[in-house]
Order: C-alpha cells, then sequence, then structure tokens
C-alpha cells in the first residue's frame, strides 16, 4: 500500500512538471485514412494482437517504437495501463506457439511518421511535438 | 491412429522444417528477417523439507527436489529456442526445441512444437505437425516462465495431463463479437511419451478449447477425448486375466488399456494491469485406476511497480475408488494387495503459496515462493520417489527461486 501511495505521489509530480502527463504521447495515422478517432478498448487490441481490422472494416496494421524509448513506455503505461514487462509477458504468451508476433517497431519519431504517412493503414504514436501535416492525431474515445 | 511423425528421429524432423522454411527466408528479400529466432528459460532452484520423496516438474521425469537432492536445479530449470516465419503471412511455420530434464534423466533436446500453419482465411487457421494440446488456460506457455505468474503451472491441475503437445492437425477460428475476441480450436492427434519406468499412448485425442477475451477478461473452456494406455499395470493385471473371468472383470475395470480418456477444463483471468486474479478448475474421468480426479487453483497478485506479490490456493482430489475388495482367492492375495496400494495412492493435497515476483531488469523476472502443502489422509499428493520411512499424509513446505528470462 505505502508503495502504491509512493508511486502515485512519483505520478503527481512528474505529471505536474510535464504538465499534461501522459498526453505526450498521441496516436497518429495517415492523414490520407479516412479515420478520425479510436476507441480505447480497440486501440488496445489492436496492439495486444487481438484485432487487426478497424470499425470501418479496414486493415489496421499496428507500428510500435523501440521497447526501451521512453515513448513506448509512455504509449502503454498511458494508453493500455500496462507496463513493458507486462507487455513483453502478454506476447511471450503468442509467440511461443508461433500464434503471433508484436508489432514492427521504428527507431524514432522520424522513421514512424515516414512509415505512416506513406500507409493509410498503419497506426503509431509519436511525441505530440513531432506531429505534421501528412500525420492524423486520432481522438481517442 | 498414431501420426507418423512421432517415429522420426526428432533431429530430422528438425533439419525437415528448417529445409521447408529456408525458401521463405530467401523468397522475400524486401522484408528485414522473414526468420525469427526467440529464446526463453528458467534458470530456478526448489529446497524441500521432506527428504523421503520428492517433489517433481511433472509425472515424467525422475528426480526432483527433497528425496533426490534437497535443493534441485532440475525442477524448473529449462532453456527453450524457437525459429518461426511471420506468422501473418499465408504460410508459416514454428520449431521449438527444449532443454529440460527428460524421462531418462538427460537434458537432450525435446522437439516440443514442429508445424506448418496455413492461414485459410483472416480468420481461420489449419495447422498439420507437433502443436500445443490446449487443455488448459495456460497449456500454450506452460513453460515460460517469464509470461506465467508463478514459479511453474500449479500441479492440481496441470499434472491431470502431463503431456503439452500432440502430433496431429488443428483448425482455428477467430471471431470478433462486438468489443470481444473469440478464439475457437479444434486439435485431433496422437502422442506417445515416456515416463522412467512406463509408456503413455494417447490415441485418437480431439480437443476443443475455447478462448473469449473481452477487455481484462479472459474466459477459457475445453474437453478432450481420447483413448489412453498406460503400460506400467500390464503385469499386474495379465496376472489377474489369468484367473478367468472374475479376474479379467478386476482388469477390465482398472486397466489403462486403450480405455476412454476424458479432461474438461474451466477457467478465467481478469487482469486490470494493476491487479490480477486467475484461476482454473479441471477434471479428468475414465474408468480406470486414475479414475475421477479433479483439481482447480486461484492466483491473484497486486502489482506494485515492477515488483508484484501473488497468492495461490490450490486443491487437488480423487472421486474414484481408493480400495476394492479384489479376488476371494488365496492365490490371489499378493495381487489384491497390490491393487489396493495403487488404488490407495490418490494424489490429495491442498496448497497455500505465496510468492513474489521481481521484474528487475528488461525481459528477466526473479520469482520467490513459498507454499505450504497439506497432504490429504494416506495421500502423498504430488510428490514422486516415495521412500521408505516417508509418512504420507503430512505437510510439506516448499521454497522455490527462479530467473525467467525471454529473448
Amino acid at each position: 500500500m505505502l508503495n502504491a501511495l509512493k508511486r502515485l505521489g512519483i505520478g503527481f509530480l512528474l505529471w505536474g512538471v510535464t504538465g499534461a502527463g501522459f498526453s505526450d504521447v498521441v496516436v497518429v495515422m495517415s492523414a490520407q485514412s479516412p479515420s478520425t478517432s479510436i476507441n480505447r478498448e480497440e486501440l488496445a487490441d489492436i496492439y495486444l494482437g487481438r484485432l487487426n481490422q478497424l470499425p470501418n472494416g479496414a486493415q489496421v496494421i499496428p507500428l510500435d517504437q523501440t521497447e526501451r524509448s521512453p515513448l513506448y513506455e509512455e504509449f502503454y503505461q498511458g494508453y493500455l495501463g500496462r507496463t513493458p514487462a507486462q507487455i513483453k509477458a502478454h506476447w511471450s504468451r503468442l509467440i511461443f506457439t508461433g500464434r503471433g508476433q508484436p508489432p514492427q517497431s521504428v527507431p524514432d519519431d522520424k522513421a514512424m511518421i515516414e512509415a505512416i504517412a506513406n500507409n493509410p493503414r498503419a497506426i503509431g504514436y509519436i511525441d505530440s511535438e513531432n506531429v505534421s501535416e501528412n500525420l492524423r492525431v486520432l481522438n481517442i474515445e | 491412429m498414431s501420426l507418423t511423425i512421432i517415429t522420426l528421429p526428432r533431429h530430422a524432423i528438425i533439419a525437415c522444417l528448417v529445409a521447408a522454411m529456408a525458401p521463405f527466408a530467401t523468397a522475400q528479400t524486401t522484408e528485414p528477417s522473414p526468420l525469427r529466432l526467440d529464446g526463453f528459460g528458467t534458470l530456478g532452484v526448489v529446497h524441500s523439507n521432506e527428504e523421503r520423496a520428492d517433489f517433481v516438474s511433472s509425472l515424467l521425469v525422475p528426480e526432483g527436489a527433497g528425496f533426490s537432492n534437497q535443493w534441485s536445479v532440475k525442477v524448473d530449470s529449462k532453456l527453450g529456442l524457437q525459429v518461426s516465419t511471420d506468422a501473418s503471412s499465408t504460410v508459416s511455420g514454428v520449431v521449438q526445441v527444449i532443454f529440460e530434464q527428460q524421462y531418462d534423466g538427460s537434458y537432450s533436446p525435446e522437439l516440443e512444437w514442429a508445424n506448418l500453419n496455413l492461414n485459410l482465411s483472416q480468420d481461420l487457421e489449419l495447422r498439420a505437425g507437433r502443436m500445443v494440446l490446449p487443455s488448459f488456460m495456460t497449456s500454450e506457455y506452460r513453460k515460460v516462465g517469464y509470461a506465467n505468474a508463478t514459479s511453474r503451472p500449479p500441479p492440481e491441475v496441470y499434472q491431470l495431463v502431463p503431456v503439452s503437445n500432440i502430433d496431429g492437425l488443428s483448425l482455428l477460428y477467430r471471431s470478433r463479437l462486438d468489443q470481444a475476441t473469440n478464439t475457437l480450436q479444434l486439435v485431433y492427434g496422437g502422442k506417445t511419451v515416456k515416463a522412467p519406468s512406463f509408456e503413455v499412448e494417447a490415441d485418437n485425442a480431439l480437443t476443443l478449447a475455447n478462448t473469449l477475451e473481452w477487455r481484462a477478461l479472459t474466459v477459457f473452456a475445453s474437453y478432450t477425448n481420447t483413448r489412453l494406455t498406460i503400460d506400467a499395470f500390464d503385469n499386474l493385471f495379465n496376472a489377474y486375466s489369468a484367473f478367468g473371468p472374475a479376474g479379467e472383470a478386476i482388469a477390465q475395470q482398472f486397466d489403462i488399456d486403450d480405455k476412454r480418456f476424458e479432461i474438461m477444463t474451466l477457467g478465467g483471468r481478469y487482469d486490470t494491469g494493476d491487479w490480477f486474479i486467475l484461476g482454473e478448475w479441471a477434471r479428468n474421468r475414465s474408468r480406470t485406476l486414475v479414475g475421477d480426479t479433479r483439481g482447480w487453483y486461484l492466483t491473484g497478485g497486486y502489482r506494485f511497480g515492477p515488483v508484484t506479490p501473488y497468492l495461490t490456493l490450490a486443491r487437488r482430489n480423487f472421486y474414484g475408488m481408493t480400495s476394492h475388495p479384489g479376488l476371494d482367492i488365496p492365490q490371489a492375495r499378493p495381487l489384491n494387495a497390490l491393487l489396493n496400494e495403487i488404488l490407495a495412492d490418490a494424489a490429495i493435497q491442498t496448497r497455500v503459496a505465496v510468492g513474489l515476483r521481481w521484474d528487475f531488469a528488461h525481459s528477466i523476472a526473479l520469482k520467490m515462493q513459498y507454499e505450504h502443502i497439506n497432504l490429504g489422509a494416506g495421500s502423498e499428493g504430488v510428490l514422486a520417489n516415495d521412500q521408505p520411512g516417508f509418512e504420507p499424509g503430512g505437510t510439506v513446505g516448499l521454497f522455490s527461486a527462479t530467473l525467467d528470462f525471454v529473448f
């Protein structure tokens, strides 16, 4: 319990410092994509390998930042409520039967933007400061 | 129907599969890495305070903690290596080899999976070869310590079916029901496995397993029906049969010789991210001396950042016959004594485990677990290798420390 309180305390501190908590990371698709928003549960299912299409039926390909990057941790913690270790354990359950593999990862925001801008099916996440006009930031419902 | 693949030397199978996958490695040069190499492993040590019997991880191994070694590294330690191709392409394949304690005490590599997968459509997959036998909720990763909450799968349930794979065919159908994902799997095949002093043969094994995932909730159910043969009791029942019809009736009632064997499992998991609870109930049933065995466990944990304390409650019980009058003939007395000894040897126990998982570094976790087992009256529970002087029905304390990793 003590740890939980401490963690909460640290969370508040970070929140105070950055002023916006986890909202620094935004979920993006190509500006060519018709999608403007996504449900939080659908986003989680896409990144956990349970769902490979959007509600409109269009196929979707999730892209990851590298596992050890701060963006990776912020995305999974902020949008899925899972730590990188939990995500690793999740994929260990699927990888070792050949049932699934984690999203392909890109080295940084620049590579993420390039990969997404040219592919209307790709979905990813980047630092909000790096959003360019060929991307669309999705509203999370 | 035993598929021929089990009679091939395992190295030949690996060679064939790697060769079969080779074209995928060169066909798409634009893809960054068409072949994936993954691995997992556990370095573990277990201490038991019962020196006259072994705590083992499986019924199929000769040594464990307690009698063989007070501190045993053989219970949980293992290494798994896997080569797979892109699971999302039309044809994919996976080969997994595991190094762990074998029935003969060696650590020779065992071919855990070797199958080809054909995506018939976006929702339907056909698989052929050696693959997972999905009797339980965590069957697919029961040997991947890193993916499991506790030090090892709860023996009360997982020792009901000691084999983890099967040679055959499977169909997997995935569907989306509103916001839930449903996975229905049908597996057909057979498998022969060796234990230290006997062989277990499962033929015509049919398993139906269903997994429903909705947000934080997973619900699992499975049913297996197989013809089972265990040759450990051949001498006893051949001797009974020699006494004529009355003896044959006893052999027919208890022998495990091509008998129908059913396994039913229900399970669930609720994982919010901060805390989780998971549990399974399973039952096996047959008209043999294994009778009707039921087991369940419940594990809950709370994650304080990288540290996750957890608690497990588990129970295993036996509902079959634990004694029988045998044949009322003086010459049959030794047989009757042996039969009753076997019948009385039912695995009954209650277990409480407390543990701590610490995800202290990337892809590696340390687990420490203490468990207290209350053996049922007259039972040795899931212990094996009981020695002269072992007193059934007592209590056992176990301490385990494991390092689980994936790469």
